[in-house]
């Protein structure tokens, strides 16, 4: 009778204290998911007002444009022709540059977290 | 006797040995473990895909042998696809768009029977942003592993963009949409064998697979639900790979030994210039396989772009004008049943005579020759 006190009394506490070892989840609308995809390619449309961004990319001829979402907070830098990473405007970006960007889905859809340029399409870029 | 027999079986064993590769063999000196590998690529090669199997619902053929099967799997094909992009130089994007959002670059002419019931559809819609339709056969693709393993500087040392040695011809590299040198392709848009095998897959067959997870759109607008009934990913990795170690390997089919008259016209198309673009032979670089490391590949291509006039022009693609194509490799031109890009030339004589812009000079130099050079040039081309 004393074991299954004991036994009822751990198997009540355990689970509290699992949960005390985890960091406190914030809410689902405030967290920014780990990135789930990254995309590297060539911008297609840049629309700094409504801060959004099309990006051409794809593996041999099957293609696809991804769109995303740039909340102003984002990071933007620049690292083409070997820059150390300076932060530049959306309204830089042009089409034809190169980019590499991480993001992730929301229910309004794809969210950029980090955007990095890298390069321009161009013979000699 | 029986010595006698021994030694005639080891002289033409060994006479096999020394054989050069016919098409749709391997390259000489693999490994067994390559040797296998190539041997289940066939496998999935040939295989051909049904909607169940996840065909579709767009595609152009059933299997990749469909398209490259003359003589031999990886061979040439009759079959003519269709590929629409939109050109707007001077505009405020980029000059090239290849209507990716659209369902382009290529715009499937078969669909599933479950498709063609939802849409009413016999082939994919080009959309009206399209500015050029670019008619592509199938070219055989025996050693293409070969043309993979070249280093880019090799491909650069032949770009003259700017035209500063003067010779009439400025060939400049095309870069896929992420900076990197591209070389597959008629457009050379594509940089590695890889990608080209693994997106065909998606754009040729309409297959799935962990490399191109997600099915395409019909001109840009999803697939009515129940279409494509095959869960995803329809091929898997390892297929994947046994498709990409089948095409690598395959060896470029050996020249045929040339006839007097074959070896003056080896001479007559360096001579009038045709070497000036269709470079007779590159050099692979450092490979993980043996086989394909530090070789000499007769490609008779520099891989780059050249302006071949507005005859010939049709889409753009990546950097690519409607006037630029690559320069096409000759290496098996004697496999060929049709020339050029979309086939319009029947013989390799009418070939040379539709070459415009920076194939101006060599064409008419050829044009110029008497009969028995041009005869003797063309039996060279036939070597190939």
């Amino acid at each position: 009778m004393h074991r299954v006190t004991l036994l009822s009394l751990a198997s009540l506490i355990a689970p509290l204290a699992l949960a005390a070892q985890r960091p406190p989840t914030p809410p689902p609308a405030a967290q920014p998911t780990a990135p789930h995809d990254s995309v590297r390619g060539a911008i297609r449309a840049v629309d700094a007002r409504a801060r959004t961004l099309e990006v051409t990319t794809g593996v041999g001829y099957a293609l696809r444009v991804v769109r995303l979402q740039v909340p102003a907070s984002v990071p933007i830098t620049d690292r083409k022709g070997g820059s150390q990473g300076a932060p530049i405007k959306l309204a830089e970006l042009k089409p034809g540059d190169v980019i590499r960007a991480a993001f992730g889905g929301r229910a309004t859809g794809f969210v950029a977290y980090t955007i990095e340029r890298v390069g321009r399409m161009e013979s000699t870029p | 006797m029986t010595r006698g027999w021994i030694a005639l079986v080891a002289i033409c064993s060994a006479a096999a040995c020394r054989r050069p590769p016919q098409p749709g063999e391997p390259l000489r000196g693999l490994s067994a473990a390559e040797r296998a590998r190539f041997d289940s690529g066939k496998v999935v090669f040939d295989s051909a895909f049904t909607p169940e199997k996840g065909l579709g619902p767009l595609f152009n053929g059933r299997a990749c042998a469909s398209c490259h099967e003359d003589p031999v799997s990886g061979g040439v094909g009759e079959e003519v696809e269709h590929h629409a992009t939109a050109f707007h130089p001077g505009g405020p994007g980029r000059a090239c768009d290849e209507l990716a959002a659209l369902g382009g670059p290529v715009f499937q002419d078969s669909v599933t029977p479950l498709l063609r019931a939802a849409l009413g559809i016999e082939k994919e819609p080009v959309p009206p942003q399209a500015t050029a339709i670019a008619e592509r056969t199938s070219p055989d693709i025996f050693g293409r592993g070969l043309l993979d393993a070249v280093p880019d500087s090799e491909i650069l040392k032949y770009a003259d963009p700017d035209d500063r040695n003067g010779d009439g011809i400025s060939g400049r590299p095309n870069r896929f949409l992420d900076g990197r040198l591209g070389r597959f392709g008629r457009k050379a848009f594509v940089p590695t064998l890889r990608e080209f095998n693994d997106g065909a897959f998606l754009a040729e067959i309409g297959i799935t697979s962990p490399s191109v997870p997600d099915e395409g759109t019909v001109a840009g607008k999803p697939l009515p639900a129940g279409t494509d009934p095959a869960p995803d990913p329809e091929l898997s990795a390892h297929s994947l790979e046994l498709t990409d170690a089948f095409v690598r390997l395959l060896a470029p089919p050996a020249p045929l030994k040339q006839s007097s008259e074959a070896h003056r016209g080896s001479e007559i198309f360096a001579q009038v210039g045709c070497a000036g673009c269709h470079v007779p032979k590159l050099r692979t670089g450092d490979n993980p396989i043996p086989a394909l490391r530090h070789q000499e590949v007769a490609a008779y291509s520099d891989l780059l772009l050249h302006d071949m006039g507005p005859e010939l022009a049709d889409i753009c693609f990546g950097l690519a004008t409607p006037n630029e194509f690559r320069t096409e490799p000759l290496m098996g031109l004697r496999l060929a049943k049709h020339f050029l890009h979309d086939g319009r030339a029947k013989t390799p004589e009418q070939a040379i005579q539709m070459h415009a812009g920076e194939g101006a000079r060599a064409r008419d130099l050829f044009d110029s020759l008497p009969p028995a050079d041009r005869a003797a040039l063309v039996a060279f081309l036939k070597t190939l």
